[in-house]
């Protein structure tokens, strides 16, 4: 086996150091070494958009990535969305829950993060946009349509002021 | 005073429902939109080692050698499982007809590219991979067949050698004087039809914990199942239980669609489980091995129907001669599907007679699994295809020749040909209903204005029956028996009068916890967010079955207001003790015992559960404090088939009109879905936005069906999709933003009036979308009569006519 390799990260604002073996996934490592298992597996490679967290602002796919890449890194996951202070969700999770953006809710964290990206980038975008933006994501239960009607929402709740980011990221 | 259960949301004990019917925010949300609902791969109990299985990569083989002891003695290796423990602790699976089934892990050959022949439970997903590429297996090559037709010829090679032949089942059905039908009528129209395989590929994988306890040879398995009263009987049966040995843990799982019921997986891990002494073994499927041979494909078809037709256009005769390939035998309920177009067999039509030639097949491709719909999206397409063929030649409008050939309202209960009876329905409002919403005559002149300036433009206008809550004796005759599908809840008031629901079925997404707070907010006249629904594993839930057949909406509806009467009357007896009056002079409403007639003599419902937990002293002699009731609800008057397999048997019948427009580019082949209008009459819509999310959704997967998914084979068995790269489900630029509109005619047998209503777009798009395309290319003089219509299968028959 491989030597285990040193990984610094911050999630959601909170540090972790830990010893990683190199090839452990991304997505493993937020799953099941820091317990962050709001970021779902649905393919591993890249097409499904279920594993998407943000990474230094990016949306990424963390299947693809390694955990000893994230090393130095500030990332974003659902888990960061709620704001565990008061309780509140952020206007995203609740414009999902208004427009009944999700069904099985598998897909959705991802869905989440990208409409974080897009939104953080685009406070109101069309429909075209929003399309564009949420391509790489798959969703087997709506039908897309009550998603758009989500981010539509979303938007309209954050436009005018900046988008409020994750909860205790930088 | 016995009260009955309500026929509709307007005959509940509230003066106005505040919940069903209405838009409802989903209780099941807020735990998935942050990431904290338990899906199975979340789940880690101490001691936990993680499975992984080796599968086969030749479609048909004799296993000679399988040597296992490298992995064995790889560090973090706790157990390893092969044929040879399959020999000893396993049986065939319960799950298919006689001879048909397999175990869950090959023993002497392999049948399919993926089937398992060793596992690994390892420390870790990682370490139990590396041990597997340690294990050999010696291989003898057969040869494979890979379609029906290799797999009936004189001398082909069987997939089970102790069968006479590869056809699993070869029977006909006849309903009414075919022969006279066929003879009399002015035109008989006949085609051939080819389906391809799809399936069902929720977002979630299938997986599961198993953990064997070896002390007292029982088996818990956790895991992301649909059915779980159904899978736990099955795990009994293949794994040498008593079926009170066997409790399945059902976790909250990501879709599921039908195609998530394969058990080898869960078998594996148990055994694994029971080879480690009783640690829990982890078994997570990956996507790869989801396409590859997860309980995920379904439909293989091979069509020849024959539509009989007078000169006026009147539908009177239907033929369909169905090859199905089911894979390597039938232990994916694959049967099943072929035989649920009995329910809704000649649509929405008046056709008389019809008769059904149904050939099961092995072949060495995955074995075939449910998916939404379960048979009737390939029957549709080819009903729905045969009446514009016959509109075409005829120069009837599509819209008019379905128009004239429809059950009437006043026809209902309205018994088809194949013997299901259809509770009610208004065919003709729907039609035109979406026909004024897509603005059908104005989609005409585009279309003839497009065709003038050499676009192929095309509409389809396609109605379907939808057959919801399903019962087994639909499948009498193919080889599962029964009658009745049993769907049990529990419904308790605490002695601070809080509610708890409690069900057999974990969530999947179609919002079902919701409705049951939505169902027993109003009956007792409470808030919603106050009602709390509760999960209940295998061994302590009443009898239940879970997602399927669209059924459960109704299911649990009639479930619910049986046990909220049953402690309706129960809480009579007491307050009317209490109130001191006679029984029948208490009245439910609002949430409070009246005395009718005395205004103000009421009491709250959480004072009589206080009561009855709190102070025996004050109940009517003889009663049980217990404010608490189960219900099992049953479809009422359901029959035993007849031996034509008719029988009634899905007790409702949505119906659906869609209209689509399409355009088909003649340089590439690919269609572009214009626009898309659905008018749905699905009963009594109890959460009107979970409805259309089920129509939106089964939009999205027939879109996916008929333009863009296909497991495909090549000619020597080896499968050719393993990736999403490979197997296109449709994203967000490819599914169309639907206009609906809805119609609700409440089924008269029903909770409530509410029909089924989670497949209905599923029958109905890839025959909307497929009828749109022909519309478009008929004028060039071609067709296209096989799915998915991919720009690759388009642009060949363009060339043709270039």
């Amino acid at each position: 086996m491989t030597a285990l390799q040193h990984v610094t990260v911050t999630v959601n604002g909170i540090t972790y150091e830990r010893s990683v073996d190199p090839r452990l996934s991304l997505v493993d490592f937020l799953r099941h070494e820091l317990h962050l298992t709001g970021t779902h597996v649905g393919c591993e490679h890249g097409v499904c958009g279920a594993c998407t967290i943000i990474k230094d602002g990016m949306a990424v796919r963390s299947c693809l990535l390694l955990a000893v890449q994230s090393d130095g890194t500030n990332l974003q996951t659902v888990e960061g969305l709620r704001n565990a202070e008061t309780g509140e969700l952020h206007p995203i999770q609740q414009a999902f829950i208004d427009e009944h953006g999700l069904q099985c809710g598998f897909c959705t964290p991802g869905f989440l993060m990208s409409t974080l990206e897009l939104l953080a980038d685009n406070p109101s975008p069309t429909d075209q946009e929003i399309k564009d933006a949420l391509d790489g994501n798959l969703c087997r239960c709506t039908g897309y349509q009550s998603i758009i009607k989500s981010v539509r929402l979303a938007a309209a709740k954050t436009s005018g002021g900046k988008l409020a980011g994750t909860h205790g990221s930088a | 005073m016995t009260s009955t259960i309500p026929k509709l949301p307007q005959d509940m004990p509230v003066t106005s429902p505040r919940y069903v019917g209405k838009e409802v925010k989903r209780i099941e949300d807020p735990g998935l939109v942050t990431g904290r609902t338990e899906f199975i791969d979340n789940l880690k109990l101490p001691g936990m080692a993680h499975a992984a299985i080796l599968r086969t990569p030749h479609p048909h083989a004799r296993i000679i050698r399988v040597d296992a002891s490298a992995a064995e003695q790889l560090p973090g290796v706790v157990a390893v499982l092969t044929g040879e423990d399959i020999k000893r602790w396993c049986n065939v699976g319960a799950t298919s007809p006689e001879g048909w089934g397999s175990t869950p892990m090959a023993v002497e050959k392999v049948r399919f590219v993926g089937e398992p022949v060793a596992a690994v439970a390892a420390i870790s997903r990682y370490v139990a991979e590396d041990a597997l590429e340690l294990i050999e297996v010696e291989y003898e090559l057969l040869e494979a067949v890979t379609n029906p037709e290799e797999a009936q010829a004189p001398n082909a090679p069987k997939l089970f050698e102790h069968n006479a032949s590869n056809v699993i089942l070869d029977r006909n059905y006849t309903w009414g004087d075919v022969d006279r039908v066929f003879a009399e009528a002015d035109h008989v129209y006949t085609e051939k039809f080819r389906w391809n395989r799809v399936g069902a590929n929720p977002m979630e994988t299938s997986g599961c914990v198993c953990q064997w306890d070896v002390v007292n040879n029982s088996l818990t398995c956790y895991g992301s199942y649909q059915t779980p009263g159904f899978i736990a009987l099955g795990r009994a049966a293949s794994l040498n239980l008593p079926s009170n040995r066997v409790k399945v843990v059902a976790h909250p799982h990501g879709g599921s669609f039908g195609g998530k019921g394969g058990p080898r997986g869960t078998d594996i891990a148990a055994l694994l489980s029971r080879k480690a002494d009783g640690k829990p073994v982890k078994y997570i499927e990956d996507r790869v091995e989801y396409l590859l041979a997860g309980a995920g494909q379904s439909w293989d078809r091979y069509y020849q129907a024959s539509l009989a037709v007078k000169a006026d256009g009147t539908l009177v005769g239907l033929k369909v001669n169905l090859v199905d390939d089911q894979g390597a035998g039938a232990e994916g309920y694959g049967t099943i599907s072929a035989a649920k177009p009995l329910a809704a067999f000649t649509g929405c039509y008046t056709i008389e007679a019809a008769q059904y030639d149904l050939k099961l097949v092995a072949t060495n491709r995955a074995p075939t699994y449910p998916y939404r719909g379960y048979g009737p999206p390939p029957h549709n397409f080819v009903l729905e295809s045969m009446v514009d063929i016959a509109a075409r030649d005829l120069g009837m409008d599509a819209a008019q020749i379905r128009r004239m050939n429809y059950i009437a309202p006043d026809q209902f209960p309205y018994t088809i040909p194949s013997g299901n009876e259809y509770d009610s329905g208004r065919y003709e409002v729907v039609l035109d209903k979406v026909i004024a919403m897509a603005n059908y005559r104005e989609m005409r002149e585009l279309q003839v204005k497009a065709r003038t300036e050499g676009r192929l433009l095309g509409i389809g206008i396609v109605n379907t029956v939808e057959p919801g809550v399903f019962d087994w004796n639909a499948y009498s005759t193919v080889g599962v028996p029964g009658v009745g599908v049993p769907e049990g809840v529990k419904v308790s008031i605490d002695i601070l009068g809080q509610i708890t629901v409690t069900v057999g079925f974990a969530l999947e997404g179609q919002g079902q916890y919701t409705l049951a707070a939505q169902l027993v907010a109003d009956y007792f006249g409470v808030e919603m967010e106050s009602v709390r629904v509760t999960y209940a594993s295998t061994d302590i839930a009443p009898p239940h079955f879970g997602h399927g057949g669209s059924r459960l909406g109704v299911a649990i509806s009639g479930a619910i207001m049986g046990a909220c009467n049953k402690i309706e009357e129960k809480f009579r007896l007491v307050s009317a003790a209490l109130m001191q009056c006679e029984p029948e002079q208490i009245e439910l409403m609002d949430g409070h015992l009246r005395v009718k007639g005395m205004p103000g003599a009421e009491m709250h419902i959480a004072q009589v559960a206080g009561t009855m937990l709190g102070r025996s002293d004050l109940l009517p002699p003889g009663m049980e404090p217990c404010p608490e009731a189960s219900f099992v609800w049953t479809a009422p008057d359901r029959n035993e088939p007849d031996e034509q397999g008719r029988c009634k048997s899905y007790l409702t019948a949505a119906n659906a009109c869609h209209i689509a427009m399409v355009e088909v580019d003649r340089d590439t082949g690919v269609t572009d879905v214009l626009k898309y209008f659905i008018v749905d009459d699905c009963g009594t819509r109890l959460n009107p936005a979970t409805v259309e999310g089920q129509i939106q959704g089964g939009v999205a997967q027939g879109v996916g069906a008929v333009l863009y998914e296909e497991y495909v084979y090549a000619a020597d068995g080896q499968p050719l999709v393993s990736l999403f790269s490979d197997y296109l489900l449709p994203g967000i630029h490819e599914v169309p933003m639907t206009e609906k509109g809805a119609l609700e005619t409440p089924s008269p047998v029903t909770p409530l009036g509410a029909k089924g209503c989670g497949e209905g777009a599923i029958h109905t798009t890839p025959a909307t979308i497929m009828c749109a395309i022909n519309d478009a290319i008929h004028p060039l003089g071609i067709q296209i009569t096989e799915t998915p219509a991919s720009p690759n299968r388009l642009w060949q028959l363009l060339q043709e006519v270039r």
